[in-house]
C-alpha cells in the first residue's frame, strides 16, 4: 500500500521530540493526557489562538512538513477534535440564552481545523481532508492515503490522527460506561475484569509515499469492519492473513489494542488465538489510553518496534524475543463495534 | 478504469421531501426559506431558514424508527437514504454486501440536540438516550446498523464541502476497486449551534438571501439530506442512469479559517482540477451550480475564481436561494440538482439577484430554461479553506 518515511507522536508518554518510553507515565484521575511539548515551530500569536487539539496536531506535524519536500496533500483522522471549543460555544448559547456571542469557539470547533491549519501554515493548496468516522477515522485516512498513492505513486502525503480529552467528551463517555472509575492504576488496567477503559488522547503523524528506499516501515494491507460478533472478526482476520501473507510467511508481532474492558476481551482473545503461538504480543493502550484514533499511536509504535529499538517490559504481554521482526499485525477494536487490522512490514 | 454512473437519488429539503417535489419546486422558481416555525430557539418566528416543515416525531413514525437515541439528523439521512436506495433498486443483499460502501457526512451530526447535549455534558445522574448520538459519525453508524452494511463505511467532515467530498471519496473507492457501488451523501439539521455560530460571525442574512447580488446580506441556514448511488458502468446495464460522475477535485485555499482568499486559489484549483479529472476544457461546462452562499466574501471570491478559470463563465446560479445553506448536506443536495439539470436538460433560476457585483459584472441565471446540457459543475467551499468541485456529465 505505502511506505512510512517519517513519523512523530505526541502522547501521554515521552514521545516528542525525543522518544523515551522506558519509564511509564501513569494516568492521573483516570485520564492519560498528553505531555505537551514546547511548540517552538508555531508563531506565538498563532499558537495563542489555537485550540488544544489543533496545537497538538500542528505541533506534531510541523517537523514533518519542515523537513522534506512539501507533501501533495494532508489527510487527517479525528473523532473529537474541536469538542472542547464546541462545548464552550454551546455553553455560551445556553448561558447567554442565544444572545450576543463571540464566534472564536465556533470557528475553532470544526474538526477540519487541524488539516486546515496545517494547509494554511505550510501554504499547502493540495488535497486536504478530515475523516471523522469515530473509531475508524484514522483507518479511513489510511485508506484515503493508500488510494492516492496507488493513483499517484510519486506523491507524498501527510497522514495523521488527533484526538484530545475534553471535559465534555470525558463526561459523556463516562456516563455511557466507557471508562473505569478514576482510581484504576495503569499496572492492573488490563486485568481488572470489569467494563470500561481509561480515557486517553494523542497525536501521530506520518509522511507516506510509494517509495520503498529508506522507509521506516511499510503498511502492507489493511481492513476494517463494523460488527458486534467475535466470530465475524475472527473470519475477517483469517481471510486477511490468507490474502496478505505470502506462502511461508507468518505474523511475528501482534500489537493488540486491548483496553481492559472485559466486554471487548472476546475480540482480542479471538485474534490472539489466530496468530502463531510463539509470536510476540504487545499492548499499547496503557501508553495512550482509549480514544477513537488510538490505532494511529499503534502505527507509530509499530514503526518503533520494526526499527528494532529496545522494547520496554511494560508493553510486552507474552513471548519476548529479541530479533528481526518482519510482519507486525495491529488489531484494534473501538467500543465493540468498529474493528481494524493493519499489516505492517519491516 | 470503469466509468461511474448515478443510478439513484434521494433528497429531503425545505423544497420537499423527495426528488420529484424538489424538481417541481425548483422549476417553478419556489423558495423554501421562511421564518423558523418548528425549531425552538430565540429566533423562532423571526429568522429566515430553509426549514423542513415536518416535525421530528412525524419523521420518526413515518420512517418506522423505534430505536432509542435517534436524532433528527439521522432521521433526515434515513429519509434520503431510503429514497435513493429504492430509486436505484438496490436489493437487500446488495445493501449488506461487502462491496457496497457507505460514505456519509455531516457538520453537526447529533448536536442538533443542543440542550440535551448541554445537560449530558454537565453530567446529570445518568445520561440521556442520546448519550452515544452526538458525534458526526453517529448518523452513518445508524444507517450501517439499520441496514447491516458490511462494506467500507466512512464519515467526512470538511465543513460546508463535506458531502461533495463524500461523493468524491465514494467515486475513488470504486475506481480503486475497494467498492463496487457506493451510497454517498450528507445531512445536517438546523441547530442552535450553527444558527448562533453563523450569527456571531455576522454572516446570517436577516432577509431571504440573494446570492451574487451586490446588496447581499449573508446566508440563510437550511436543513436537509441527500444521498446518491454510484455504480460502475458494467453494473448499470438495464438500469436507469441519471448522469455520469466525470470530474472531482479537492483543494485547499490555505488562507483563513473562515473566509476565502481574495484571489480564490482554493475555488480556482478545485474547479480546474475537476475539469482535469473529467478531461474537459472550461468551454465544455454548460452550467455551474455555484456555492453561492450569499455572503460578501464567498460570492465575490467565487465570481473572481470563475472568471479566472472560464474567462466568460457559463450560466450559473445558486440553489441556496431556494433551500438555504444546508452545510454538510449542501454538496450532496446540489449534486442532485446538478444531475436533475442534466437528466431533464433544464436549468433553474437563482433567486433574488437584482444588481450585479460591479467588480465582476456576473449575473446568475434568473429564469427557468430548457437547454442542451452535456456537463454541469457543482461547487462546494467550506471553512478551513476546504474547496471541492464535482463535474457531472450527461449519460
Amino acid at each position: 500500500m505505502f511506505y512510512i518515511h517519517h513519523t512523530t507522536c505526541i502522547s501521554p508518554q515521552q514521545t516528542f521530540p525525543n522518544v523515551d518510553i522506558a519509564v511509564l507515565h501513569p494516568p492521573i484521575d483516570g485520564q492519560l493526557r498528553v505531555i505537551e511539548p514546547p511548540y517552538t515551530g508555531i508563531p506565538s500569536g498563532v499558537l495563542r489562538r489555537m485550540s488544544r487539539s489543533v496545537r497538538m496536531g500542528v505541533g506534531a506535524a510541523l517537523p514533518l512538513l519542515n523537513g522534506v519536500a512539501a507533501p501533495d496533500g494532508i489527510i487527517i483522522g479525528t473523532a473529537n477534535a474541536g469538542m472542547e471549543e464546541c462545548f464552550d460555544f454551546l455553553k455560551q448559547i445556553v448561558e447567554y440564552n442565544e444572545g450576543l456571542l463571540t464566534p472564536g469557539n465556533f470557528v475553532q470547533s470544526t474538526p477540519n481545523a487541524i488539516a486546515a491549519q496545517l494547509g494554511m501554515l505550510s501554504g499547502n493548496k493540495g488535497y486536504n481532508i478530515t475523516h471523522v468516522h469515530l473509531g475508524l477515522a484514522f483507518e479511513n485516512a489510511v485508506t484515503d492515503a493508500s488510494m492516492l498513492i496507488q493513483q499517484y505513486p510519486e506523491n507524498s502525503y501527510l497522514l495523521g490522527a488527533v484526538d484530545d480529552i475534553s471535559s465534555y467528551n470525558y463526561t459523556l463517555n463516562l456516563l455511557a460506561g466507557w471508562y473505569k472509575n478514576a482510581h484504576t492504576k495503569a499496572q492492573n488496567f488490563y486485568d481488572t475484569n470489569s467494563p470500561g477503559s481509561i480515557a486517553g488522547e494523542g497525536v501521530a503523524m506520518f509522511m507516506v509515499n510509494g517509495n520503498a528506499a529508506n522507509a521506516l516501515a511499510q503498511v502492507k494491507a489493511f481492513c476494517s469492519s463494523h460488527t458486534t460478533e467475535a466470530n465475524a472478526v475472527e473470519e475477517q482476520l483469517k481471510n486477511f492473513l490468507n490474502k496478505n501473507l505470502a506462502e511461508g510467511e507468518k505474523i511475528d508481532v501482534l500489537l493488540s489494542g486491548e483496553n481492559g474492558d472485559n466486554r471487548l476481551s472476546k475480540f482480542y482473545t479471538a485474534c490472539e488465538e489466530l496468530i502463531p503461538e510463539e509470536a510476540l504480543v504487545l499492548r499499547f493502550k496503557h501508553l495512550c489510553g482509549e480514544y477513537p484514533t488510538a490505532s494511529a499511536v499503534a502505527l507509530w509504535l509499530a514503526c518503533y518496534v520494526l526499527q528494532n529499538k529496545p522494547l520496554p517490559a511494560h508493553i510486552i504481554k507474552k513471548n519476548f524475543t529479541v530479533g528481526q521482526f518482519k510482519n507486525l499485525l495491529i488489531y484494534n477494536c473501538y467500543k465493540g463495534v468498529q474493528h481494524s487490522f493493519m499489516l505492517v512490514k519491516a | 478504469m470503469s466509468r461511474i454512473f448515478v443510478t439513484g437519488m434521494g433528497l429531503i429539503s425545505a423544497l420537499g421531501d423527495n426528488v420529484v417535489q424538489n424538481r417541481t419546486a425548483l422549476s417553478a422558481g419556489k423558495c423554501g426559506i421562511t421564518n423558523l416555525e418548528l425549531f425552538l430557539s430565540k429566533y423562532t418566528g423571526i429568522l429566515p431558514c430553509g426549514e423542513i416543515k415536518i416535525p421530528t416525531e412525524t419523521l420518526r413514525s413515518r420512517l418506522n424508527t423505534h430505536e432509542q437515541g435517534i436524532t433528527r439528523t439521522s432521521l433526515l439521512a434515513l429519509h434520503a437514504f431510503n429514497e435513493a436506495t429504492l430509486d436505484a433498486a438496490l436489493t437487500p443483499s446488495q445493501l449488506t454486501s461487502p462491496d457496497t460502501a457507505l460514505i456519509g457526512s455531516s457538520t453537526v451530526g447529533g448536536m442538533c440536540l443542543t440542550d440535551e447535549l448541554y445537560q449530558d455534558a454537565q453530567r446529570g445522574e445518568q445520561g440521556s438516550e442520546y448519550i452515544n448520538s452526538y458525534d458526526c459519525a453517529s448518523v452513518t453508524m445508524y444507517l450501517q446498523q439499520r441496514f447491516k452494511m458490511t462494506g467500507v463505511i466512512n464519515t467526512i467532515n470538511t465543513a460546508c464541502s463535506s458531502s461533495a467530498n463524500a461523493i468524491m471519496y465514494g467515486a475513488r473507492l470504486i475506481k480503486s476497486g475497494l467498492a463496487r457501488r457506493a451510497i454517498v451523501g450528507g445531512v445536517d439539521s438546523l441547530t442552535k449551534f450553527t444558527i448562533n455560530g453563523f450569527n456571531a460571525l455576522h454572516i446570517l442574512s436577516p432577509v431571504t438571501c440573494s446570492p451574487f447580488d451586490d446588496g447581499r446580506k449573508g446566508l440563510n441556514l437550511g436543513e436537509g439530506a441527500a444521498f446518491i448511488i454510484l455504480e460502475k458502468e458494467e453494473d448499470c446495464i438495464n438500469k436507469k442512469k441519471y448522469a455520469e460522475l466525470t470530474g472531482y477535485c479537492n483543494s485547499n485555499d490555505a488562507y483563513h479559517p473562515s473566509s476565502l482568499s481574495d484571489t480564490g486559489d482554493g475555488p480556482y484549483l478545485a474547479m480546474k482540477g475537476a475539469l482535469e479529472t473529467a478531461q474537459l476544457s472550461p468551454a465544455n461546462i454548460g452550467f455551474i451550480n455555484a456555492h453561492g452562499t450569499g455572503t460578501e466574501n464567498n460570492d465575490l471570491v467565487e465570481s473572481r475564481a470563475m472568471i479566472r478559470l472560464f474567462e466568460t463563465p457559463p450560466s450559473f446560479a445558486s440553489t441556496k436561494s431556494n433551500v438555504g445553506h444546508t452545510l454538510g448536506a449542501a454538496g450532496a443536495i446540489e449534486a442532485v440538482y446538478s444531475i436533475l439539470n442534466l437528466y431533464h436538460q433544464e436549468i433553474y433560476a437563482g433567486l433574488n439577484c437584482k444588481v450585479r457585483i460591479p467588480e465582476t459584472g456576473l449575473m446568475p441565471l434568473n429564469e427557468y430554461k430548457k437547454v442542451s446540457l452535456h456537463h454541469v459543475m457543482s461547487n462546494s467551499f467550506g471553512f478551513g479553506g476546504n474547496c471541492t468541485s464535482l463535474v457531472f456529465s450527461k449519460s
